[in-house]
């Protein structure tokens, strides 16, 4: 089996960091131009790939100089499918805040931020944990005829 | 205010369920939703017949955790006789994880000879631990 690829996992760790303090930055300030700068942060990460992400280049250029280089390797496949979740949340939060829902636009920023802190102090992958249930709900759908 | 309410508020259940899901990690279940009943034929088809237990690794293309809990269960079975390891991917099977009762990858299932689920771990396993609660089904 070719091995699938991989990235040293504290690049994510950090990444995950850095976008609970944005999350908790919209929070505080409910200030939308900057939730949705984290969506198509999250969107490059899912769609282009996480090498792309503004957040893995901070890593690279910044962190990953100062730390001994590791032979823990991480796969991407659950890493992007997770910041694809919360470009989703996070979406859906930006679309709260503009259109003048401030509920959703909390709620689904302290989802997204929920997911992030668990990843960054626990490190684990809700977006990565979903992935069942987010399969077998899409499933159900399929049954009274949405394609996927 | 109410940001900043949110923010302490979603840390704090955040942090509460981080450590509810790192005691939860490894546990072995003998008391699960299908413990003591028939698995699938889809499974049953994967046992090791020579093997008085197999451990059924389900896995999916999203597992972070798949690779480290593989090495556990290989290590296990090489280790141990009468004991043997494969995985089932799930991905494209939603309705199978449905039928098995599965929300998360690495979940392990330790079936023996007739089919039957023996326990099952969610996360990755601890070897000791498993082969602990396995001792009475396996040869000595």
């Amino acid at each position: 089996m070719p091995s699938p690829p991989q990235v040293d996992p504290r690049g994510p760790r950090f990444a995950a960091w850095v976008t609970s303090a944005v999350l908790i930055a919209v929070l505080l300030t409910g200030w939308w131009p900057l939730l949705a700068a984290q969506a198509v942060v999250f969107a490059i990460g899912a769609f282009a790939g996480l090498r792309w992400s503004p957040y893995s280049a901070l890593y690279r250029v910044l962190v990953a100089p100062r730390l001994a280089p590791t032979d823990e390797r991480k796969d991407v496949a659950p890493l992007r499918f997770a910041q694809g979740v919360g470009f989703v949340f996070t979406l859906l939060g930006t679309t709260g805040y503009v259109l003048g829902v401030p509920a959703l636009g909390i709620v689904a920023t302290a989802i997204a931020l929920a997911a992030a802190f668990l990843n960054a102090a626990f490190g684990f992958c809700l977006g990565c944990e979903s992935y069942l249930l987010v399969n077998r709900l899409s499933n159900t759908n399929k049954e009274v005829g949405t394609a996927r | 205010m109410t940001g900043a309410l949110v923010v302490v508020a979603t840390l704090l259940v955040a942090t509460a369920i981080g450590f509810a899901l790192r005691a939860a990690n490894g546990r072995v279940r003998t008391a699960g939703p299908d413990a003591g009943g028939s698995v699938p034929d889809e499974v049953r088809a994967v046992l090791d017949p020579a093997a008085a237990v197999t451990l059924v690794q389900l896995t999916s293309a999203y597992c972070a955790q798949c690779g480290q809990a593989e090495k556990v269960l290989a290590g296990a079975a090489a280790a141990t006789g009468g004991l043997a390891h494969t995985t089932v991917d799930l991905t494209d099977r939603p309705e199978l994880a449905a039928r098995l009762a599965v929300l998360r990858t690495p979940t392990t299932l330790a079936v023996d000879a007739r089919g039957v689920e023996l326990l099952r771990i969610g996360g990755v396993p601890k070897q000791a631990e498993l082969l602990d609660a396995l001792r009475d089904h396996l040869p000595a």
